[in-house]
């Protein structure tokens, strides 16, 4: 196992890019091999050195055995764990654009918030975020119609807009609020969020599924409601609770299933049971 | 509006001018000329001639450079360019800004000093068409020149703009008032549609007004898809509209011989950006399954499009594309020019043929103050008091020819129907003389030392 | 400055030179018989030396491209290279940027290029281009079937007007030669319609395809163009359409060839492009199979057609025509971005991003209709090599395609290891043929017939006094199994050895070396100035109504030619 650790000197108003300082580059490196490394900034090059210190500890025969460690505000530090295949990297701080885009495995956890395109066209590995994110996370390049297709994100706050576009695989979870147009263009996979969704989830979806614990500020034409289900199970996922389900979107014909709380989003139900045992006893569950 | 009397005092007639305001580039103006000015426009609207006739007004005349006082000083053009030069040479993050006033020609040379300095070059569809292009890039784009709106078009819809204000003449020369080949009783023949918030001058004159409430677009138009896909609403109303009319609206749309869909800034700068654009494209595309549709986005200036078009034969890529790795790059939101500029990232910003201080948002106007901003315009404007060196250049169409490109992509020759003004310069001049001394101050960066072909190119990978 | 390319194995189809030991001078940008002591020696022994390639169909320049470009983002990365000392950055797979796709033709060792479809509303945009474009030469083909005036002279069959105007046109967008696509087809769609078959009319001009390809045709060999017609036919890529492909090559059967010197290179009067599009049986794709041998038998019988193949090659591509139509049919299946551009009183253009797999079905039928084409007509003067860039794949694979036509064993193990679908075998014959192309007759399908076909006077050959265009092969043929090692065959065409153009060395082992401004071939026709002038008055007052720009705004300058090489026609 090799640790490597950049402590962070200075930061620096021209973003710093990582994407040649992955895993799959540098499991070999030893500390000389850093200091004589330059890092990429605008059109020119400095060394990294001036932006780190770097401690390497341990050896490492392959990607997957390497760790690595950035202390500091990286919030001017791109494609952070881009493209990797495997190993383990942490941030503890903030991340710039492009947190583990492209990846295909390993582990990226990042303990602050994260620029937009995180995670975007991931195929594999899992990415975490403890803070928020901004637009297009997990999802893909402009024009591309395939987006993210493996693998796990979980963000700890609150994702921006258009989270999930073009998802074709994979899971994504977020645990705080979403902004509009969740899982927009997606054709398979899942996208969860605890917390409350502002307008238009699942927009011209195709297939998939969309589960929303918190309450919904606005749907699309596009989605029919099917009823109440109980305990849906997804994709072999069983999701305890009451939900209201849509079907979606119809607009293109599409079949995704969108399940949304059904208690917090009662106004939308013509008709509600107060009285229904089933559902107390799991509100019940749940309150343990 | 007052009766003005016909201009009668001049030396002589540039007939077939072409406009240099917005999109639409009318190449029928006539120039009428005085002691080598421009007198009166005629066929062009007020905005088009105004512009033409009032080339002098507050014009930029004199190379200037921002002395330690924070003052602009008349310098020559010698220490203007190569203070400029020194500026771009020593940056390790430019930013070439604007382009949609000037002619394909100086963008070739911009685009060589781009690629030589490593930079991003961007225009102002980053702040305006810019969510158009992203949704076209996801969606596709069904477009066709303006002329076969002339000829075959009975459904015109405007959503999302006043053409009326915006372009005035693109109902008159193109689209609702000419009589086209197939359409001989012009503004009879035709149906126009409204769809917009506000009631705006456009809608006073469109048979139809689809008033939907701010914000409710996407919302509006997926409504539209379902109904178009035989699928019956829930709600009574959507943003807004009643369902009864949103039937009635994909009826006459589906029922159309042939119909356009012009679109501006209402759709994409409201919530949703992209995505309502990336929808009424989708709603195009299900329209023709049983019609003739088509859509344009109603491109501001002049060669807005120009720029697209001529770095996506160029480079790849149509707007934003970041040199820095010398490489091209197009990303959203890291490689244009507001998101570079509210990140404070740039540490030179060369605008040609632009306003930034006049369009751009508070927080990205506070990082130009605070670092080298090269002028390139022929009027005084907001910029010209953020820019530590201008360089006056010269006026397309008027006193320089030069290519440019129509909101539909026709290419227009814009010729030259006056000299400019002794001490000013082409654009095409400045940008290549940047060029040139730049090359001289600095290396290039970033070169490889030999060709890697990408992965994606299997076959020449191994040699 | 004089070279001199010494002991190279020279494979020169015009000079009936089939692989003989010899060297080969140039002087000045033209080959020349031969040179003084002074002259810098190229050591190419034992290498093989052919013209320059010709590509006699490809999109590489004009309005659809850009629309391409501008749409397709995620196609340009899949390109990206960074800049050297010599080229610019690149971008681009299937639809490259301008300097890329000069470099890459470059690197396999081509020198010309025919634009095949330019809108002449939109020529300045194809000319801004091709003069973007480094290292080789183009043509460009203005589209002519659908235009309304076209329509209107074919109708009335008024084919004195109509040579004037093609000779007009020509002149005003510096075009080279005559295009028909979709004719008729095109023109419906602008009702959101197509013509089906060779004798459907066009919505309100009520005139027929074949009344407007035969008109054409008159027109072309009245004028004696060095290019014959060169037609997209009605029906591309529909199951069934090999009876509308035979009945648009018979039709012209009784029009004669133009005598005139400018028309004396070329043996055919129509060209056929992307044939493979154009040869399939059976109702709808459930029971569709190849009609490869009937068009090829077709051919074979018929000297005066000759044909491109435009073969699959399993990529993920871009598919652009101005048979918009077909390209909106093709939406509705794959549902992937769908974009389009009509364009006023002349034609329209569909695109769409379009993926071959050898894993599905259909995609392997039209690669296997493809190789059978190449393969079942006998005169290789007759068949052209082409993806149709970008639409069946784009040009960097033809030295993929070289491999393919030199080795039946590779064709066959594609075939039986389950490389490809089992419709290769279940519906076509291509695992029964065992013909495999030497390489005296690539030579022939990449440059000298595309040369021959084009009817240029100045290169596809290495005639002393042709332009120096010379791509040479790090492969010694005398020991060389092209058979036993396609891999070797398609890497060894795909980075030259050496290009030159114009006599300037640009790419040397597989790089490029040195760049160069193109040139825009374009027909100039002498003789028929009166008659230009005459038919333009006459179209003025509609073209004044009804078009959207001015006239003086609808030619395209000089400014927009800066490097051109002029074809004059002494067409009375």
């Amino acid at each position: 196992m090799k640790t490597i650790t950049f402590d962070q000197k200075k930061t620096s108003s021209i973003a710093l890019e990582f994407d040649e300082l992955i895993t799959d580059n540098i499991y070999s490196w030893t500390e000389e091999d850093f200091a004589a490394y330059k890092v990429p900034v605008g059109n020119s090059r400095f060394p990294i050195t001036d932006y780190f210190d770097i401690t390497v500890e341990g050896e490492a025969e392959s990607p997957a055995e390497v760790k690595m460690i950035l202390n500091g505000d990286c919030n001017r530090v791109k494609y952070i764990g881009c493209k990797m295949s495997a190993g383990e990297v942490v941030v503890n701080g903030d991340a710039d654009l492009h947190v583990g885009a492209e990846m295909s495995g390993g582990v990226v956890t990042v303990f602050g918030n994260v620029a937009a395109h995180a995670g975007r066209e991931m195929k594999g590995g899992k990415l975490e975020i403890m803070g928020n994110t901004k637009e297009f996370c997990g999802a893909s390049y402009i024009g591309e119609w395939r987006g993210m297709s493996g693998g796990e994100i979980i963000i700890h706050g609150n994702a921006g807009k258009q989270c999930g576009e073009c998802l074709v695989g994979g899971k994504i979870h977020v645990l705080g609020d979403c902004d509009i147009l969740a899982g927009i263009h997606m054709t398979k996979g899942t996208i969860e969020i605890d917390g409350n969704v502002n307008r238009w989830p699942g927009g011209q979806m195709k297939n998939g599924n969309i589960v929303i614990h918190g309450k919904v500020g606005r749907l699309l034409e596009g989605f029919v409601e099917q009823g109440i289900v109980t305990d849906p199970e997804l994709d072999g996922i069983v999701y305890p609770g009451r939900y209201i389900e849509y079907k979606g979107d119809i607009a293109l014909n599409g079949k995704g299933t969108l399940i949304i709380d059904a208690e917090k989003n009662r106004d939308r139900l013509s008709t509600w049971i107060e009285e229904d045992d089933e559902y107390n006893a799991i509100r019940e569950y749940r309150a343990q | 509006m007052t009766y003005e009397p016909p201009v009668t005092d001049y030396d002589h007639i540039v007939e077939n001018c072409t406009c240099a305001f917005c999109g639409c580039n009318c190449d029928d103006l006539d120039f009428l000329v005085k002691d080598g000015h421009v007198v009166a426009v005629r066929h062009a609207c007020r905005l088009g001639a105004s512009k033409v006739m009032e080339d002098m007004d507050q014009r930029l005349l004199v190379p200037m450079v921002r002395n330690e006082e924070g003052v602009l000083e008349e310098v020559d053009w010698d220490t203007a360019l190569d203070t400029a030069a020194k500026y771009i040479a020593e940056s390790v993050r430019p930013v070439f800004y604007g382009w949609s006033e000037t002619s394909t020609e100086c963008m070739k040379e911009g685009v060589e000093l781009g690629e030589y300095i490593g930079a991003v070059l961007d225009n102002q569809a980053t702040i305006c068409h810019g969510p158009s292009l992203q949704a076209m890039q996801n969606a596709g784009y069904p477009i066709q020149t303006l002329g076969e709106v002339k000829n075959r078009a009975d459904v015109i819809a405007y959503s999302g703009s006043n053409a009326m204000n915006s372009h005035p003449r693109h109902l008159a020369r193109y689209a609702a008032f000419p009589r086209g080949y197939f359409r001989q009783r012009g503004r009879f023949d035709r149906t126009v549609i409204t769809m917009d918030p506000k009631f705006s001058d456009t809608a006073k004159m469109s048979d139809k007004w689809i008033g939907f409430e701010q914000n409710g677009d996407y919302g509006f138009y997926n409504a539209l898809r379902a109904v178009l896909k035989g699928k019956k609403l829930q709600s009574e109303s959507v943003s807004g509209i009643p369902a009864e009319d949103i039937y009635e609206l994909a009826a006459e749309m589906e029922a159309a011989e042939f119909g356009v869909l012009f679109f501006g800034l209402g759709l994409t700068h409201t919530l949703g950006k992209q995505r309502n654009i990336d929808i009424a494209i989708k709603l195009v595309q299900d329209l023709n399954t049983n019609s003739k549709w088509g859509l344009t986005p109603m491109r501001g200036h002049f060669n807005v499009n120009g720029f697209n078009i001529f770095m996506a034969y160029e480079t790849g890529w149509a707007f934003g594309v970041d040199f820095c790795r010398g490489y091209g790059r197009y990303m959203m939101g890291e490689t244009n020019t507001i998101d570079l500029l509210v990140r404070k990232e740039p540490d030179c910003f060369m605008v040609i043929a632009a306003d930034p201080g006049a369009h751009f948002p508070n927080g990205a106007n506070q990082h130009l103050a605070n670092i080298p901003v090269i002028q390139i315009d022929i009027h005084w404007g907001p910029s010209t008091e953020l820019a530590d060196v201008v360089l006056p250049g010269s006026f397309i169409s008027v006193e320089c020819g030069g290519t440019s490109y129509r909101m539909d992509g026709v290419p227009i020759w814009m010729k030259k129907a006056i000299d400019k003004p002794e001490t000013c310069r082409d654009d095409e001049w400045i940008v290549r003389e940047l060029k040139e001394r730049v090359m001289k101050l600095r290396e290039e960066p970033n070169v490889a030392d030999e060709y890697v072909p990408n992965e994606g190119l299997a076959c020449l990978l191994d040699k | 400055m004089e070279y001199i390319l010494k002991n190279g194995i020279v494979y020169d189809p015009a000079n009936e030179v089939n692989g003989e030991k010899m060297d080969i001078c140039f002087k000045d940008g033209k080959i020349v018989e031969d040179v003084s002591a002074d002259a810098e020696v190229l050591d190419v022994t034992d290498k093989i030396v052919m013209p320059a390639g010709v590509d006699p169909h490809a999109h590489v320049a004009g309005p659809k491209l850009v629309v391409g470009r501008l749409y397709r983002p995620e196609d340009e990365r899949r390109g990206v290279a960074q800049k050297t000392k010599v080229t610019r950055a690149e971008a681009g797979f299937s639809i490259p940027s301008c300097p890329t796709t000069g470099y890459r033709y470059s690197r396999m060792g081509y020198g010309t290029v025919c634009e095949a479809a330019m809108p002449p509303l939109e020529a300045k945009h194809t000319h801004e281009e091709i003069n973007t474009i480094p290292n080789i030469d183009i043509n460009p083909l203005p589209l002519f079937g659908n235009n309304w005036f076209v329509m209107e002279y074919a109708r009335e069959n008024r084919i004195d007007d109509l040579a004037a105007f093609i000779a007009a046109m020509l002149r005003v967008s510096k075009g080279y030669g005559v295009k028909i696509v979709n004719p008729c087809g095109s023109e419906a769609w602008g009702w959101g319609m197509n013509v089906h078959g060779y004798d459907d009319k066009a919505p309100y001009f009520d005139v027929t395809s074949r009344e407007v390809v035969r008109a054409l045709a008159k027109a072309n060999e009245q004028l004696g163009l060095p290019h014959s017609i060169h037609i997209h036919p009605n029906d591309l890529g529909h199951p069934g359409n090999v009876p509308t492909t035979i009945a648009t090559l018979d039709s012209i059967k009784d029009i004669a060839k133009s005598t005139k010197a400018s028309a004396g290179v070329r043996d055919q009067t129509i060209h056929c492009t992307h044939a493979q599009f154009h040869s399939y049986t059976g109702n709808s794709w459930k029971d569709a199979a190849s009609g490869a041998e009937e068009v090829a038998d077709f051919i074979n019988k018929n000297p005066y057609v000759t044909c491109d193949v435009g073969q699959v090659t399993f990529d993920e591509t871009t598919t652009m025509t101005a048979d918009a139509p077909m390209e909106y049919d093709l939406f509705k299946i794959s549902g992937l971005k769908w974009a389009n551009k009509d364009i006023e009183c002349e034609t329209a253009a569909g695109i769409i991003p379009c993926i071959y797999s050898p894993k599905t079905p259909v995609s392997t039928l039209q690669w296997a209709i493809g190789l059978e084409l190449f393969l079942h007509i006998e005169n290789p003067w007759q068949v052209c090599l082409t993806t149709d860039h970008p639409n069946a794949g784009p040009f960097i694979r033809y030295p993929k395609i070289i491999s393919w036509l030199m080795s039946a064993e590779k064709r066959m193990s594609m075939i039986d290891n389950g490389e490809v679908h089992k419709w290769a075998s279940k519906r076509t014959g291509l695992a029964g043929l065992e013909r495999e192309y030497d390489f005296y007759e690539i030579a022939t399908i990449s440059r000298a017939a595309p040369a021959r076909i084009h009817g240029f006077q100045d290169r596809g050959a290495l005639t002393p006094g042709y332009n120096a265009d010379i791509a040479v092969y790090d492969i010694n043929p005398n020991d060389f199994d092209p058979s036993k090692d396609p891999e070797g065959v398609e890497k060894a065409f795909s980075n030259a050895y050496y290009t030159i153009k114009d006599g300037q060395i640009v790419v040397k082992d597989g790089d490029i070396v040195s760049t160069k401004q193109s040139h825009t071939i374009w027909t100039n026709v002498i003789g028929y100035e009166e008659e230009e002038k005459q038919i333009i008055d006459s179209i003025m007052p509609f073209f004044t109504q009804y078009y959207s720009v001015k006239w003086e705004n609808y030619q395209v300058h000089d400014h927009y030619v800066p490097n051109p090489t002029r074809v004059d026609v002494e067409a009375k």
